[in-house]
């Protein structure tokens, strides 16, 4: 059913509603009438009791009408088919938007508390103990994961309103990358990693494509790779005649073959496979592949978990390059 | 890595904002300033008349705080600007900071403004981007959570200038002018006492092509770490037939100098890191 429909079904209930209103209030002006044209006129006596009929079944049936039109109108609006999903999107994005203010403002300050921890150890001049500066660091370390996480529930949001279409404007690559590694080399550092990203050719350029939708994949590869990674990761932006594609590489230890068909998988981790407790919600690949595709690309992964040095996984994003919109 | 700077011509940031002491926004404004950046916060006061400059503050007491913001940037110069996109919890002024960025581009289109929003997606940033994209203006968004070294990275990029004095890990400092390449002592403070590293012992053997291969490398690090340098960009340093044999030597005799310089033997992947026949790039060196 097109938008338009239940729209114009409504409509056509409340007019009818209208009608019927019209209907009882005559019936019922008929029968207050009556006995007034009766005393007006004697020699119409003969016409009371018909019209005093008439005007009390129009009144019941204008009535009855009017409680049918009524209850029909309502439902014609409150549950059209299809629109209860995006209403039901739209209200849970405000939710979300409200909760995510209301947490970041807490967040804010705990992070900031943190670095201002920081700076009067380094200020103090003494060795800090080394699990006070474990714990800042942790704290520190856990803003992009949380940056992140709010980021990940809202796509999710997005993704099950089927009227939502990506957003295509002039976007550079290369500036999206360049901003997630500022992000996360830190955090990699931190592990003992780095992280090292370039483009093929040197000066990409600018492609069509949703930037709010490949800055969510590339950070949930990126977010992946740095959480298993062993010393690097490897970001390369390509293109051909008809794509682009965006490589996150590590050196992890890698992900067995037998895992590979699932882990696109919503909510689908190693430990859940496992029945162990979950290190993550399993969400991160399945969003990626999900955005993706919205955008008629796609998320594939290849991974090598065997011993010795070999082992790797290589996250590849592939989106088209579009025409200009308009 | 920070930039060091002996005199601060276009190093004024203007900072726009209504909450700026909250521990979050000390901690952005201790990292520009630790970058050679000089900071000069505008904020709102308590009522009165006009506005008073308190310290490198600039406290607009007056209603019209636009107005007084947009006056800070034509009096003080910046070259960039730091804008939060709200202000106050008040639905007129979810997006008072787009009001601003829309004026500053009005007058001055050049001028890189860095907008903090809340997060990095939402309708608060949506809103924040489509209003900003009507302007063909040097803007960039970043959010609230962002580290102060996000901050200032991506400062550093916006404004392009190129640094004095690049600092790489606590133990070397280039002097692109000079072309010297120093070692610097962990003791060593400068004429002020504030603790900034001054030049250290100098590193004669890098200079000529080889100094020009680190600048290239630190000067990619500076603006984007982890950025590889690739060999198209770094083969004007080189002589003969096989100019990535030729880099090749070049870099591990700087590798060797650096590491001679603070008593440490520097291995493939320490201080310039090969990648698989693309290009090099430099990553400061880990505590041992």
């Amino acid at each position: 059913m097109t938008p338009e429909k239940p729209e114009r079904l409504a409509r056509l209930w409340r007019y009818g509603r209208y009608f019927a209103a019209a209907v009882a209030f005559v019936g019922l002006l008929l029968i207050v009438v009556s006995p007034v044209l009766g005393d007006n006129a004697s020699e119409k006596l003969w016409l009371i009791e018909p019209i005093a009929y008439i005007g009390g079944i129009l009144l019941a049936a204008g009535s009855v009408l009017v409680a049918v039109t009524y209850i029909a109108t309502e439902r014609a609006v409150a549950t059209p088919p299809g629109d209860s999903r995006q209403e039901w999107s739209r209200l849970t994005r405000e939710y979300f938007d409200l909760f995510g203010h209301d947490l970041g403002r807490p967040l804010r300050r705990i992070l900031g508390r943190a670095r201002d921890a920081r700076v009067r150890i380094d200020e103090s001049g003494r060795n800090p103990d080394p699990a006070l500066s474990e714990l800042i660091d942790e704290i520190e370390q856990q803003a992009p994961t949380f940056r992140l996480m709010v980021s990940n529930v809202q796509v999710l949001i997005e993704l099950e309103n089927p009227a939502a279409e990506p957003e295509i404007e002039a976007t550079d690559p290369a500036r999206v990358i360049r901003n997630i590694v500022d992000r996360y080399s830190g955090i990699a550092g931190d592990r003992g990693a780095e992280i090292t990203w370039w483009s093929e050719p040197e000066e990409f350029g600018v492609v069509y494509a949703d930037p709010a939708a490949l800055d969510h994949v590339v950070t949930n590869l990126v977010d992946n790779a740095v959480n298993h990674v062993n010393e690097h990761i490897e970001i390369r932006l390509t293109r051909n005649p008809t794509h682009f594609f965006v490589r996150v590489w590590d050196d992890g230890d890698g992900i067995p073959a037998s895992y590979l068909p699932h882990v696109f998988d919503r909510g689908w981790t190693p430990e859940a496979a496992g029945r162990q407790e979950r290190s993550s919600s399993g969400l991160g690949l399945f969003i990626a592949r999900a955005l993706a595709r919205r955008c008629d690309g796609d998320v594939t992964l290849e991974s090598v978990a065997a011993p010795g040095e070999d082992h790797h996984t290589e996250a590849t994003i592939m989106l088209p390059l579009l025409e200009r919109p308009g | 890595m920070t930039h060091n700077s002996s005199h601060a011509a276009g190093r004024r940031i203007l900072v726009v904002d209504d909450e700026p002491d909250t521990a979050l926004m000390r901690s952005v404004l201790r990292a520009l300033q630790a970058d050679g950046f000089e900071p000069l916060v505008v904020r709102p006061g308590a009522e009165g008349a006009g506005s008073a400059l308190v310290g490198e503050e600039i406290v607009v007491t007056g209603e019209d705080f636009e107005a007084e913001a947009l006056y800070a940037i034509e009096e003080h110069r910046p070259a960039g600007v730091i804008l939060d996109v709200r202000f106050g919890e008040h639905r007129d002024d979810l997006f008072k900071g787009l009001g601003i960025l829309g004026k500053i581009v009005e007058r001055d289109p050049e001028l890189p403004v860095l907008m903090f929003t809340q997060y990095t997606r939402g309708p608060a940033r949506d809103a924040a981007v489509a209003g900003t994209l009507r302007h063909d203006a040097r803007v960039d968004f970043v959010d609230k959570l962002a580290s102060p070294e996000e901050v200032v990275l991506r400062l550093r990029r916006m404004i392009g200038t190129a640094p004095e004095r690049i600092q790489v890990g606590a133990e070397f400092l280039i002097d692109p002018d000079a072309e010297i390449v120093y070692a610097v002592s962990a003791n060593s403070e400068d004429g002020a006492g504030d603790g900034s590293p001054v030049p250290g012992i100098a590193i004669p053997e890098i200079q000529g092509m080889k100094f020009g291969i680190l600048l290239e490398l630190a000067s990619a690090y500076y603006r984007s770490p982890g950025e590889l340098v690739p060999f198209s960009r770094l083969e004007r340093f080189s002589e003969g037939d096989d100019s990535r044999a030729s880099l090749r030597v070049r870099i591990r005799e700087i590798k060797n100098a650096m590491g001679d310089a603070i008593d440490r033997r520097l291995g493939p992947n320490d201080l310039i890191i090969n990648v698989r026949n693309r290009g090099y790039r430099l990553a400061p060196l880990r505590p041992e």
